[in-house]
């Protein structure tokens, strides 16, 4: 990191004074559970504070991913955080072609009901926190549908999952759909989401996945506010009351390791939530203005040299994130840079999470940070310079014109190849890589953890055989058929016909392809595969 | 002298773009001509490509695991065709172990996470003059 600077460049003192901080304390604080809930969502309560903590799951099928869960639990997590494999990610079936050498390496294979079941096997469904780094629509229809087989209320079901329509396709969860297919689901699915199962957060809007290419603290949260203002203009034109799905949207948030602008990020971002709530879209319920926030540690500050030193980077990032006030954490675990967490890797950031909780003493007071002279004026000066990339984002015109034409596309690459440079000159210094390094032969701590392999799931591909094998075609290319339709229609929700195919076993990828045809665009973009109808 | 043509691409379903992107840029700072594939390639499209454009280097950028089961196929074809151009892969995910397995197959460079991205233009330089 430059000297006096952070790491989004904001140029600093070398020592702050009342002067810095400007305003009353009423309208840019509040009390902890006070509009405009800079200082946290909830009311102080004395109890001690907390945070849901989980870790980042899914590896290989959903069997093998619901050991890891109980693996987890059993030690103590609080929460499940599950994310899909990359052709899970990308909408695709494991027996697609392009899917075949990367089944369950990075994330769990799902891709129809008979997944969902076995992902959720044995987990008290109403009285755990679910949160979904998976396709929503797929996400929201396994949980809904498994909750009412086993007799669990989806009105009881808590946890999240995260919308990404506007940046999936530059981001790393590309799913071949244009945009206007994409904002529907994501509009549907909360619509759905928000009767169905009211106490889930269908609408996580997902900062981390977005900014770990590169990005500043700014641009992530504008980025993020960009989205999250347009998905809420959309579930307002359809009539929605903002009442009705505001109290459901949450944020996950990124956290590198510069401790200070990324408490002043959160703390301005629940500021930022509160106003917009209420000034610009007319929330009402206090519930809708005090946003969730959840975080990841930053998997890009962590490194495949002297990987045992991404430890201490989780512990310093989880402690900045504790500081800040999150609802939920979760580390990126240490051999991040290698593979999806072994279990050892697990352990270790689950019990790092737990020593923050148990030994510190930093949750017994709320925001303890709250009046300091540096954070308050680095708060004040991260909404600014947030406020303002949102505005001159949305200057440019409409934001779902820019993100068809690759305007975001730009940006991202912008901040990757800036991210490269700043390492590579030297300007952002990182342990073991441009400062402090250390011959390779003798880089060898936790190094035969952190490199370890594992093969890809091939045998989804029989399995998913069999699985179409057993279906009733017809039933399942009827219903698919009828969702084309639905999907050409342009009105009324996608989702009754996809949870309608998705019961009967139609898969994800089935499902994604006829919604494609319906938007006029080949059924496989990557020309692998026919159409079923 | 003719710039050296270099096609960068990913594999498979691996969409991390930050090293390929990164790279592509240094090569082009470095007066080459990069051919950018992106992202979703296979290796005959990737072949196909390599042909079309005369590149004078293949270079993938890894961050999943699929490169250890593409590689294969990638080096067949190019075989196949009797197309001499080197195969250069890199990434954080390339263990010092991976590379001694890649370059016993064929693979004329590895550059894993601890390689000074300074070095890669010349070593492109070398490899394309020594075919």
């Amino acid at each position: 990191m430059t000297d006096r600077l952070t790491h989004s460049g904001i140029p600093l003192k070398p020592v702050y004074t009342p002067a810095d901080v400007a305003g009353e304390y009423a309208t840019r604080l509040g009390d902890p559970g006070s509009y405009p809930y800079t200082r946290g969502r909830r009311p102080a309560d004395g109890a001690g504070g907390g945070w849901i903590q989980h870790e980042l799951s899914g590896e290989g099928t959903a069997r093998r991913s619901n050991e890891q869960f109980r693996y987890l639990i059993a030690h103590g997590a609080t929460g499940v955080d599950v994310i899909g494999d990359t052709p899970t990610m990308a909408w695709c079936d494991p027996d697609h072609p392009i899917a075949r050498h990367a089944i369950g390496t990075q994330g769990v294979s799902v891709c129809h009901l008979g997944d969902y079941r076995d992902l959720y096997e044995g987990l008290p469904l109403d009285r755990i926190t679910l949160s979904h780094s998976l396709p929503a629509p797929f996400a929201i229809a396994g949980l809904y549908l498994v909750a009412r087989e086993r007799g669990a209320d989806p009105a009881r079901v808590r946890g999240s999952t995260i919308q990404v329509p506007f940046y999936c396709e530059d981001c790393s969860y590309a799913s071949h759909m244009p945009f206007a297919l994409r904002l529907r689901l994501a509009a549907d699915s909360i619509e759905f989401a928000t009767r169905a199962m009211p106490r889930f957060h269908a609408f996580l809007e997902d900062t981390y996945y977005i900014s770990d290419g590169g990005l500043d603290a700014v641009e992530e949260m504008a980025l993020g506010f960009v989205e999250i203002r347009y998905l809420v203009r959309e579930l307002l034109r359809r009539g929605v009351p903002i009442d009705a799905f505001a109290p459901r949207i949450a944020i996950l948030v990124n956290c590198r390791t510069d401790v200070f602008e990324e408490i002043a990020k959160i703390r301005a971002t629940r500021r930022i939530f509160a106003r917009m709530m209420r000034e610009e879209f007319g929330a009402r319920d206090p519930r809708s203005l005090a946003v969730a926030v959840t975080s990841h540690t930053s998997g890009l500050t962590l490194t495949a040299q002297q990987p045992v030193n991404n430890i201490v980077r989780g512990a310093v990032q989880a402690l900045t994130l504790a500081l800040a006030g999150v609802q939920a954490i979760e580390i990126s675990a240490f051999d991040e840079a290698f593979r999806t967490p072994s279990p050892e890797a697990h352990l270790i950031a689950l019990r790092t999470q737990q020593t923050i909780q148990v030994e510190t003493g930093v949750t017994k007071v709320a925001d303890p940070l709250g009046g300091a002279y540096y954070v308050e004026a680095l708060t004040d000066e991260l909404e600014r310079r947030i406020v303002e990339l949102v505005a001159r984002i949305e200057a440019k015109g409409d934001p779902g014109a820019l993100c068809d034409g690759g305007w975001f596309r730009v940006l991202f690459q912008n901040a990757m190849e800036r991210h490269t440079r700043e390492v590579r000159e030297g300007r952002l210094g990182v342990v073991g890589v441009n400062v402090h390094r250390m011959a390779e032969e003798d880089d060898t701590l936790l190094r035969d953890v952190a490199e370890r392999k594992f093969e890809p799931c091939r045998e989804r591909v029989d399995e998913l055989a069999e699985f179409r094998r057993a279906r009733d075609g017809r039933r399942v290319r009827d219903a698919l058929a009828e969702l084309r339709r639905a999907a050409e229609a342009r009105t009324g929700s996608l989702m009754t016909p996809l949870v309608a195919a998705f019961a009967c076993g139609a898969t994800m990828g089935e499902i994604t392809g006829v919604m494609r045809m319906g938007y006029g665009i080949p059924y496989d973009p990557l020309g692998h595969l026919e159409a079923p109808v | 002298m003719k710039p050296l043509r270099v096609l960068i691409s990913t594999l498979g379903l691996d969409q991390h773009e930050v090293g390929a992107i990164a790279v592509a840029r240094l090569l082009r700072d470095a007066g080459m001509e990069v051919v950018y594939l992106g992202r979703f390639n296979l290796p005959p499209a990737i072949v196909k490509a390599a042909a079309d454009e005369a590149v004078d280097v293949i270079g993938l950028s890894c961050h999943s695991w699929e490169y250890l089961y593409y590689v294969d196929e990638l080096l067949d074809l190019l075989r196949a065709r009797a197309l001499d151009v080197p195969v250069v892969l890199g990434g954080s995910v390339l263990t010092a172990a991976d590379a001694r397995a890649l370059e016993a197959k064929g693979v004329a460079a590895t550059f894993g996470p601890t390689a000074a991205a300074e070095q890669i233009p010349a070593a492109l330089r070398r490899l394309a003059a020594a075919r």
